[in-house]
């Protein structure tokens, strides 16, 4: 409780910070956030490429099927490389002044989920110039995309201060999440994955959510509300363990920095 | 009646104890902890050793010891950057340290955008900046040098700009720690002036410095620490004086 009041207490630099990791990514380049809008655009002509013409995978409208599942992903992916590295990128002011450092794996959540959020205006565009348009399904994304918030923000709290104490783990996380990209249903659906296996992929979490949104927006029909109820206990309780990790080791973070 | 006699306390430092490790070859990947598992031999410094310390409201505390003395370490335990090993510290009222000057400057932005920077990482917000803006300003002497980038900045500039900030911070306990070892002359005075000013206000302050003048000038009560240990606590004349005997 006395985190959400000193958060409270300090939401001027939540937001300075948020604001600073936003547009100080892009300020040195020539397109600056314009981006946030071509990259997860070329990784999907990428895609879009690759799979039905050189892997055959056959599914109506591919693209859009693409669409869909990729960028939430990318949100995913890039929220969780970076968290790798948000503290030990701020160690100068970690030393010199005391503020709650959950600050800095949240504003790194949050920057990313502000570009999820105007990438998603490529996904609207997109649905409407294929013609699919929105369903009424479209209530349920809120949830969904908070959902991935929250699920985010554990993995952030996490992996940030671990990294602190084990600098290995930046190195891994990479090509984990190369992995990861290939246990989630992003190129492929869950249908089309052999009976016997499915009960393994299940247990990933972005599975539930990548599925979520697919059946959202590809298939406009409401989400499995089961699996969005089940997911929001563990999302929530993968928040509660994350905090506790990130709180036991940001008393030394000073001294290992 | 207990809430009555915190009132009067700001700092309160009982049995405190903190250790340094000091590693001699410090392993930081899992390849080198696992290669050489025997090099993160490592040695424990005692830097504190059951310190007591006790400041009231108001007061103008100076700590003053040799280098490596642990007056540097001790304030970076009362603003919560590091955590004793032992021990507890309570402090009653807002805190703000002038440890390192110019946290979180970002040398891409302006002055007046860093001012923003700078004191939300204090925990003000923009209402409370905008207030304090004019005051920060002046006082920095910066002129229309304040929408200029930092990195076109002197260092002189950029040290005043930063105390600045951190002076008008608004806070009930300051720590200040060597600040006024830059600028030159005339910023120094100025420094000390508002210092003064701040304690006349009630403020409490815990200062260190090796500059005798500066700590006779501003402060009433001295603490000498020796290796990790309080040697002598009392009225600044007599400890300064029994200090600068040691010294030299």
């Amino acid at each position: 409780m006395s985190l959400v009041q000193e958060l409270y207490h300090y939401r001027e630099f939540l937001k300075t910070s948020i604001r600073k990791e936003f547009r100080g990514k892009y300020k040195k380049s020539f397109l600056g956030v314009l981006w946030s809008f071509i990259n997860p655009l070329l990784q999907l002509l990428v895609y879009a490429l690759v799979f039905p013409f050189i892997m055959r995978v056959k599914v109506e409208n591919y693209t859009m099927f693409l669409i869909v599942a990729l960028i939430p992903w990318t949100f995913f992916n890039s929220t969780v490389c970076q968290s790798t590295s948000t503290i030990i990128a701020s160690s100068g002011i970690i030393k010199k002044v005391y503020f709650p450092r959950a600050i800095l794996p949240i504003s790194n959540v949050t920057s990313n989920f502000i570009n999820f959020l105007i990438s998603c205006i490529i996904i609207i565009i997109a649905l409407f110039i294929s013609g699919m348009g929105l369903g009424a399904s479209i209530i349920y994304l809120p949830i969904v995309m908070f959902l991935q918030y929250v699920f985010s923000l554990a993995i952030s709290f996490i992996l940030s201060s671990v990294t602190v104490y084990i600098r290995d783990l930046e190195y891994f996380v990479n090509v984990l999440m190369m992995l990861w990209f290939y246990l989630t249903p992003i190129v492929y659906e869950v249908s089309m994955i052999p009976e016997k296996f499915r009960m393994i992929l299940n247990l990933n979490p972005m599975v539930h959510i990548i599925t979520a949104y697919r059946d959202i927006l590809y298939y406009q029909k409401a989400p499995d509300l089961k699996a969005i109820g089940i997911l929001f206990v563990i999302c929530f309780i993968l928040l509660f363990v994350g905090y506790h990790i990130f709180h036991k080791c940001e008393k030394r973070f000073a001294e290992e920095l | 009646m207990k809430k009555q006699s915190n009132n009067k306390l700001a700092i309160k430092v009982s049995h405190v104890t903190k250790n340094f490790n000091v590693y001699y070859d410090k392993a930081n990947t899992l390849k080198e902890r696992m290669i050489f598992f025997n090099r993160n031999q490592k040695e424990v410094r005692k830097v504190l050793n059951d310190i007591n310390l006790e400041i009231s409201k108001g007061e103008t505390v100076a700590l003053i010891g040799v280098n490596g003395s642990g007056k540097s370490t001790l304030l970076k335990l009362m603003t919560k950057i590091i955590y004793p090993n032992s021990g507890n510290i309570k402090i009653h009222g807002k805190l703000t340290s002038l440890l390192e000057l110019g946290a979180g400057f970002h040398p891409d932005f302006s002055g007046r955008e860093n001012i923003y920077f700078n004191a939300s990482i204090f925990g003000l917000t923009k209402a409370q900046i905008d207030k304090r803006l004019d005051d920060i300003i002046a006082f920095s002497e910066l002129g229309d040098y304040i929408d200029n980038p930092i990195r076109t900045y002197s260092s002189g500039m950029y040290m005043r700009l930063a105390f600045a900030v951190a002076i008008n911070v608004d806070a009930d306990i300051l720590l200040i720690d060597e600040v006024l070892a830059v600028g030159d002359q005339h910023f120094q005075e100025k420094c000390l002036n508002k210092m003064k000013e701040l304690k006349k206000e009630g403020k409490t302050m815990v200062f260190v410095s090796h500059s005798m003048d500066a700590v006779k000038f501003l402060c009433d009560r001295a603490i000498w620490l020796y290796e990790g240990q309080i040697r002598e606590d009392g009225s600044t004349e007599k400890v300064v004086s029994d200090y600068l005997k040691v010294c030299s």
